[in-house]
């Protein structure tokens, strides 16, 4: 088995996955993941969905991807141990030391509040990569492309001003 | 939290959006497309920001135009269904820019980063833990920040704004997405560490 695929082969495989979980023999709903965070929130916390409003709204979308991601994660974990081989500890991404800097408390310091700044804005927006991008966008739908123009800018102006420039 | 656990699986079993097996298979062949094209590394979700690595736009945009194409029909044959999002305007302007920032920072995206987590990689369980603190602050703070996520224009789709020619609208659609995918120039970032080679396949 090759140990990685390029983007094509990744594209294609996608896009079925995408058709066959949309699909009536699959799931009859797009693929998310970003609902089930603030489900496993109120799963964690023991927030009571008869309290919380927004607790009562994702219950259901929440549950499903929360699932989803289980087997997401096991799929990963297979993948990484048996096929790509890429599974080590780490905590210090290659390009981060290239472009940011070698501390590890400055590199868990930023993927806490980027974790957190990620969530409410996924939330925000109702949707995040695999909603709005996958699904939305596969559907041509107005907001996925909204979501998809203003994270595609944000993400590059970000790279330039967070990063250092190279060499 | 046991039974929340437990409840968890038996709302999924309830729900006929597929049985608990067919949801798990759902996410195993996702997390196992995603690792296996690598498009979960930090290097790859950064790397686009940084402009690095050009992986994650093109499949990305392949894939959309692809699945674009073929949704479209399955519609039209009945064998799935539209579920499309609201455009609520104020929540997808700030809501895709705080996102933004934070993808080009942390390098992953709710769905990438369980999927980087199995992988073995500390710094994105602490920033799953961020997440899920976010999560908790937005189920408390949400009765006051629905009002900054409106106003709700509704459910639309691009083509039908064009009636009568919405198959010819998604064809374009699909066909310049996968156009796209080719044109953006193939640069990748090969990470040392994980002694990675260009794909063979």
């Amino acid at each position: 088995m090759p140990k990685k695929i390029s983007w094509l082969t990744g594209g294609v495989l996608m896009a079925l996955l995408i058709l066959f979980a949309f699909s009536i023999w699959g799931a009859d709903r797009p693929i998310g993941a970003s609902t089930y965070v603030p489900y496993f929130a109120s799963v964690i916390f023991g927030l009571d969905p008869e309290h919380y409003e927004y607790a009562a709204e994702v219950e259901k979308a929440g549950a499903w991807e929360g699932v989803m991601l289980i087997g997401a994660f096991v799929g990963g974990l297979f993948m990484s141990v048996f096929v790509t081989k890429t599974f080590r500890f780490s905590v210090l991404p290659t390009l981060w030391k290239e472009r940011k800097n070698s501390s590890v408390a400055s590199r868990l310091f930023w993927s806490f509040a980027a974790g957190f700044v990620m969530i409410v804005g996924a939330r925000l927006a109702g949707g995040c990569t695999s909603g709005h991008f996958l699904s939305g966008a596969s559907q041509i739908a107005v907001s996925g492309l909204i979501f998809g123009g203003v994270v595609m800018i944000t993400l590059i102006v970000t790279g330039r001003l967070f990063y250092k420039k190279r060499g | 939290m046991i039974d929340r656990i437990v409840h968890m699986f038996e709302i999924v079993a309830n729900e006929g959006h597929g049985s608990v097996a067919m949801v798990l298979f759902i996410g195993f062949v996702f997390g196992a497309i995603v690792q296996w094209s690598r498009v979960d590394k930090f290097e790859k979700i950064a790397g686009f920001a940084m402009l690095e690595d050009m992986t994650v736009p093109k499949m990305l945009f392949f894939a959309i135009g692809l699945a674009s194409i073929g949704l479209y029909f399955m519609i039209e044959l009945g064998w799935a269904h539209y579920h499309i999002k609201p455009i609520t305007l104020g929540g997808l302007i700030i809501g895709g820019t705080l996102f933004g920032i934070a993808m080009a920072i942390f390098g992953k995206c709710p769905g990438t980063g369980p999927i980087s987590v199995a992988e073995g990689r500390i710094d994105v369980l602490i920033g799953a833990i961020g997440g899920i603190f976010g999560g908790l602050f937005f189920t408390w703070a949400y009765p006051w920040l629905k009002p900054i996520m409106g106003p709700n224009f509704g459910k639309l789709t691009l083509p039908s704004l064009f009636e009568g020619y919405e198959s010819m609208v998604v064809l374009i659609y699909g066909i310049a997405l996968m156009a796209v995918a080719f044109l953006i120039p193939n640069i990748e970032y090969l990470d040392p560490e994980d002694r990675e080679e260009p794909a063979e396949i």
